[in-house]
C-alpha cells in the first residue's frame, strides 16, 4: 500500500475547525488517503489529531472546508445522512468507550444491532470476529474484568464486525505495554490487508518506524509533514 | 428481517431499560396507575349517575290531586280527559291504595297510620310519560291542561329532581373530565421526568450507538416503547386495584343505596371495555410522556 493513493478514500481540501474562544485547532489541512492505504497521524498533544479523525467519522463539522468520503462530501451531507455514513467507518477509541454492564459479545454486537442484524446470524458473526481477536472464549465476560489489551481488542471486533470501509484508530495502543501494543496493530494490519482503508492516531515512534507506513504529522493544526514511517521516527526522535 | 430484528430489539433494548432502572420506572407506573385508577372510578361514578337519572326518570308520572270530596266517577271522568287529551296512559289510584303505598314506604313507621280516625289522602289520577316526552315545555303544558279540568286542586311532576340530578351529573362530568385533564398532564410530566433520568443513565450507550451509526429514531425507539410498558403496566395495576375495589367494597355499597339503585343494582364497576380503555388510556399517556422526554432531553 506504499505505492501511493490509486483511488483516494479520504481527501481533505482547506479545512479549518475551530472552537469558539479558543485558536483553531486545524488549519488549512490538504490530504487524501487512498483506498486500502495505511496512514499514521502524529504529533504532541493538542496538535489535532484527534480532532481531524473526529471531522471524517462526521462526529464534529469543519468550520471551512471540504471533507470527501468515498467521494461525498461530508461537510455538505444532511444530518439524517450521517448515520448511514458512520456505519461504513469502523472507530477505535482510545478510551474503549465499552458498555461496563453488557458481556464482551453484547457490546461487539451494537454495531450489528443497529443495522437489524437478525439475532441468529448477530451472534454468529459477533463469534467469528471474536476469534479473529482472539476472545472468543471471554465472549460472556464483561469488559471490567478483561485486561486493557483485551478490552482494545473488544473494541476492535466492535468497529470491524461490521466490515468497514475505513478504519479511523485514536491512540489504540496508548495505554498498552510494548507487548500488547503489538499483537494491536498486528491486528490493525491484518484488517488493512484484506482492503480497508486504516488511518490511526498515535506518538509512539516505536510504532511508525516498525511499521513504516505513511505517516502525516500534525503541528498546532497544521500538516508539517508527511513521509513514511522510518522517516518519520528519526525526525522525531532527532527532534 | 431487518425490520423484525430492529423491533426485537428496541423491545429487548426498552425491557434492559426498565430492568436497569427499576426505581425510577416504579414511580412512573405507580403514577400512571394512580390517575388510571382516579380515572376509572370517576368512570363508575358517572355511570353510577347515569343509571341513577334513568332509574328516576323510568317513574316520572304527572300525579293530578283532586278534591278531598271527588267521588270515584269525578277522577274516572278526569282520567278520561286526561287520556284523550294527551294520548298518554292515565289511571285512577284511589285513596285506599295511595295509604296502602304510603306505608309501603315508611316501612315500620307505616303502623303509625293506623291510628288516623280517616284516610286523609285524596284521590289522585297518574300518567305516565314515555321517555320521548318529557321535555320541561311538554310536561309544564299537560300540567296546564290537567290543572284546568274541574276537580283538580294540585298537579305535580318529579321532572325537577330529575333535571336537577342531570345537571348535578353534568357538573360531575365537566368536573371530572377537567380534574383527569390534569391528572394526564401531571402524569405525563411525571413520566417524562423519569424517562429523563433514564435517558441520562445511558447516555453513554446513547453515544456509543451514534459513533456505530444508529439513527435517531433507532436511539429514540426504545426510550418510546419503555413508556407504552409504564403506561401499560400502570394500567394493568389500576385495573387491579378497581376490580379489588369492586369485589370487596362494592356489595356493602350497593347494599346500602339498593333503595335508589334498584334490584338489579348499579351498573359494574369493571367490564372488558373498561380495562381496554385503561390500557389505551395507559399506553398513551406513557406515550405523551416519553415523547416529551425524548423531544426535550434526547438531543441525538
Amino acid at each position: 500500500m506504499d505505492g501511493g493513493p490509486a483511488q483516494p478514500m479520504i481527501q481533505l481540501f482547506h479545512v479549518y475547525k475551530a472552537y469558539p474562544g479558543d485558536p483553531p485547532s486545524l488549519s488549512d489541512i490538504n490530504l487524501t488517503i487512498g483506498k486500502g492505504e495505511f496512514v499514521f497521524l502524529t504529533g504532541p498533544s493538542g496538535a489535532g489529531k484527534t480532532t481531524l479523525l473526529k471531522l471524517i467519522m462526521c462526529a464534529e463539522k469543519a468550520t471551512r472546508g471540504q471533507i470527501l468520503v468515498g467521494g461525498r462530501n461530508i461537510a455538505r451531507i444532511r444530518e439524517s445522512a450521517v448515520p448511514y455514513l458512520r456505519r461504513n467507518v469502523g472507530v477505535v477509541f482510545q478510551d474503549f468507550k465499552l458498555l461496563p454492564h453488557r458481556t464482551v459479545a453484547d457490546n461487539v454486537a451494537f454495531t450489528l444491532d443497529v443495522l437489524g442484524v437478525p439475532r441468529a446470524e448477530c451472534r454468529e458473526r459477533v463469534m467469528r470476529m471474536l476469534k479473529q481477536v482472539g476472545l472468543d472464549h471471554k465472549a460472556s465476560s464483561l469488559p471490567l474484568r478483561l485486561s486493557g489489551g483485551e478490552q482494545q481488542r473488544v473494541v476492535i471486533a466492535r468497529a470491524l464486525v461490521n466490515d468497514p470501509t475505513i478504519l479511523l484508530a485514536d491512540e489504540p495502543t496508548g495505554n498498552l505495554d510494548p507487548a500488547l501494543t503489538l499483537e494491536i496493530m498486528d491486528l490493525l494490519n491484518d484488517v488493512n490487508v484484506r482492503g480497508a482503508t486504516v488511518v490511526v492516531a498515535t506518538h509512539d515512534a516505536t510504532l511508525l518506524e516498525r511499521l513504516g507506513h505513511r505517516t502525516l504529522r500534525l503541528e498546532r493544526g497544521r500538516v508539517v509533514s508527511d513521509e513514511d514511517g522510518i522517516k518519520a521516527a528519526r525526525r522525531m526522535a532527532a527532534g | 428481517m431487518s425490520v423484525l430484528a430492529k423491533g426485537t430489539y428496541f423491545w429487548r433494548s426498552a425491557a434492559q431499560g426498565v430492568r436497569h432502572a427499576p426505581f425510577v420506572h416504579f414511580i412512573a407506573v405507580v403514577t400512571i396507575a394512580i390517575a388510571l385508577f382516579t380515572a376509572g372510578m370517576a368512570r363508575g361514578l358517572w355511570q353510577l349517575l347515569d343509571s341513577l337519572i334513568a332509574t328516576l326518570g323510568g317513574q316520572v308520572e304527572l300525579t293530578v290531586y283532586l278534591d278531598q270530596a271527588a267521588a270515584g266517577w269525578r277522577a274516572e271522568e278526569v282520567a278520561q280527559a286526561l287520556r284523550s287529551q294527551s294520548g298518554l296512559d292515565a289511571h285512577v289510584v284511589p285513596p285506599e291504595e295511595a295509604m296502602a303505598r304510603l306505608k309501603l314506604q315508611l316501612g315500620e313507621l307505616g303502623s303509625a297510620l293506623d291510628g288516623l280516625p280517616e284516610n286523609p289522602l285524596p284521590r289522585t289520577v297518574e300518567l305516565t310519560i314515555p321517555a320521548g316526552q318529557r321535555t320541561p315545555e311538554q310536561m309544564k303544558a299537560l300540567a296546564e291542561q290537567a290543572r284546568a279540568l274541574p276537580g283538580v286542586t294540585a298537579v305535580d311532576y318529579g321532572e325537577e329532581a330529575v333535571q336537577r340530578l342531570s345537571s348535578i351529573a353534568s357538573a360531575a362530568r365537566a368536573g371530572g373530565l377537567l380534574a383527569s385533564l390534569v391528572v394526564a398532564i401531571a402524569t405525563i410530566v411525571i413520566v417524562s421526568a423519569t424517562l429523563q433520568l433514564a435517558i441520562y443513565s445511558r447516555r453513554e450507550e446513547i453515544e456509543i450507538q451514534k459513533l456505530v451509526g444508529a439513527t435517531d429514531r433507532f436511539v429514540k425507539a426504545p426510550f418510546l416503547i419503555e413508556g407504552v410498558l409504564q403506561g401499560l403496566l400502570g394500567a394493568l395495576c389500576a385495573a387491579g386495584g378497581l376490580w379489588a375495589f369492586a369485589a370487596f367494597a362494592g356489595p356493602p355499597l350497593q347494599s346500602l343505596f339498593s333503595f335508589l339503585l334498584g334490584p338489579h343494582g348499579g351498573p359494574q364497576l369493571v367490564t372488558a371495555g373498561l380495562v381496554a380503555e385503561l390500557f389505551g388510556a395507559g399506553a398513551a399517556l406513557g406515550l405523551c410522556g416519553s415523547f416529551v422526554a425524548v423531544g426535550r432531553f434526547l438531543r441525538v
